[in-house]
């Protein structure tokens, strides 16, 4: 019954207050699209490194001691690693004809030598459903400890450094994120007590008549949870928007065909949702309960 | 110990001190049996209000112990005074009434608090309204309404709640003649039915003819 009256209080609330309201619910959106702009940015960077991990696939050199017979069960071996989508062999004797169609009118330089002195490898291409830089590390130092194995390549530096660079940028998300959900807190929590002040009559009207601090509360709780909603939301539609818009853009144009820009996975957008839910509610908790302490 | 009290109301050696130098109550001890209707009376700024204030948790006592009800209310904790507030119907000198509000709005809030139904809520706040004589107002903003319907309002809310006890501050302060006298036809019948009432009012002609008991305020002391 309480419940009803909450409700119907808040919404009476939110339609005396329109004004107010909105200020809140565009405060709560630019925070939380600085926040979302950031999340794509850092989201999409980790996407391109792995995808570009996931191109260059790795390859493996096997010795040239390795006798023909034991290929086929080698490349078993290899094809029953987790996560692995393709194998494909190349044998010293492929990889010098490849080397000889490539050289082309150069092909002298390759006279008198061993048609065997490439050794055979295995080019590996790792499953992109469940891709990523660490599996292919492990992969890649599985394949080392083979005896048959002589090295094992596969675009280290760039992944490694592009790695480094999507390290820094997902901590400096998670601390931007932080600093930015306290300063909605923040906002939040001084809106909502500016509108307590100009409604502090109204508010001891309401404890004067015998009203608990559930009934006085609740209300603006529920007002929280909506702008706390309704700004996130609002910010999840125009980041939606623009990556649409900034992605159509990049397929016109020939030298960004290749790229591929993704939105932020629901988790995301959910944890962003959620956390400015509950930052709405704690402002308005907080502000509350220093007025309902006079 | 148990035992049976049927004081509502009792006040012993209470003062209540607002500054240093100001002294708004001083040792006063009073009590009020069940279904009494008194006058609480005094020159402005004799601590009438302040009394009354005692009585619903507005203000702390300085010194003294309070019973109402029932309950203790020096030991009264924040959460409980709701429960206590329920019970004393107060109408306000000031009326405090929410302007932007419609009349309705205002005496529903006392039942709205409770967490009646709407449709017992509409109910008696129709019945209540109409009893002091505003149901055409009913829609009307409480800003835009005159001095002495605005009390009349700040009745209905007091009221409409049948609560056992009603603290009543100067409820007449801003009516005419005709219409004090239906408001103290009203007291009357709520306290005919059981209702017990502590009227606070200077205007000595209120008393004048009534076998009621008076209680007489001066500089924050009872006096005979
Ligand atoms: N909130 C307050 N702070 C300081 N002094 C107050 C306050 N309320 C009342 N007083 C003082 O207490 C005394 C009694 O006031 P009050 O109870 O309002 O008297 P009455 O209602 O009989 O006119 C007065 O001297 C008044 O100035
Ligand atoms: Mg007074």
């Amino acid at each position: 019954m309480i419940a009803g009256i909450i409700y119907k209080r808040a919404l009476s609330d939110i339609r005396q207050n329109l004004t107010n309201q909105a200020m809140t619910i565009l405060v709560v959106a630019l925070s939380m699209l600085l926040l979302l702009f950031f999340a794509l940015f850092s989201f999409n960077l980790r996407h391109f490194v792995e995808e570009l991990g996931s191109k260059l696939g790795i390859v493996v050199y096997l010795k040239k001691e390795v006798p023909q017979e034991s290929i086929p069960a080698l490349y078993k071996r290899i094809s029953e690693l987790k996560g692995i989508e393709s194998v494909n062999y190349t044998s010293s004797e492929d990889a010098f004809r490849k080397l000889k169609k490539y050289l082309a009118d150069e092909q002298q330089v390759l006279e008198g030598v061993d048609a065997n002195f490439l050794p055979p490898s295995f080019e590996i291409q790792i499953d992109r459903a469940v891709f990523n830089i660490e599996r292919i590390r492990e992969v890649a130092a599985e394949l080392s400890t083979w005896k048959e194995v002589s090295k094992v390549q596969y675009g280290q530096e760039w992944i490694d450094r592009l790695e480094v660079f999507s390290g820094l940028t997902q901590r400096a998300l998670v601390g931007a994120g932080l600093l930015l959900l306290i300063t909605t807190a923040f906002v939040v929590a001084n809106t909502i007590k500016l509108t307590t002040y100009a409604r502090q009559d109204e508010l001891e009207i309401l404890r004067l008549v015998g009203a608990t601090n559930m009934f006085i509360t609740g209300p603006f709780l529920l007002e929280a949870f909506f702008q706390g909603l309704a700004g996130s939301l609002l910010a999840t539609g125009i980041v939606y928007a623009t990556t649409q818009y900034l992605q159509s853009l990049l397929s016109q144009h020939p030298l960004f065909k290749e790229v591929e820009l993704v939105f932020l996975p629901l988790s995301y957008t959910a944890a962003i949702i959620g956390g400015s839910i509950i930052v709405c509610i704690t402002g308005t908790a907080i502000s509350m309960r220093r007025f309902l302490k006079l | 110990m148990k035992y049976i009290d049927s004081a509502i109301v009792k006040l012993t050696d209470v003062s209540k001190r607002y500054t240093v130098e100001n002294l708004a109550l001083h040792r006063v001890s009073l009590e009020v049996q069940k279904g009494e209707f008194i006058f609480l009376t005094g020159p402005s700024g004799s601590g009438k209000s302040t009394l009354l204030k005692l009585l619903f948790c507005a203000e702390r006592p300085t010194e003294g112990t309070i019973r109402v009800d029932g309950m203790d209310i020096s030991t009264l904790t924040p959460s409980q005074i709701p429960m206590l507030r329920r019970r004393v119907g107060v109408i306000f000198q000031d009326f405090k009434l929410l302007g932007r509000h419609t009349v309705f709005d205002n005496v529903a809030l006392s039942l709205e608090v409770l967490g009646l139904k709407t449709s017992q809520v509409e109910k008696r706040v129709r019945e209540i309204v109409a009893n002091v004589g505003l149901i055409g107002k009913l829609e009307q903003k409480a800003i835009e309404l005159s001095g002495g319907e605005q009390q009349r309002v700040a009745i209905a809310r007091a009221v409409v709640n049948r609560p056992p006890i009603i603290l009543a501050d100067e409820p007449t302060g801003n009516l005419d003649r005709d219409r004090t006298n239906e408001v103290m036809e009203l007291m009357e019948e709520l306290n005919a039915r059981g209702t017990t009432i502590i009227f606070a009012t200077h205007d000595e002609k209120l008393f004048e003819n009534t076998h009621r008991r008076v209680i007489r305020l001066e500089n924050g002391r009872l006096v005979k």
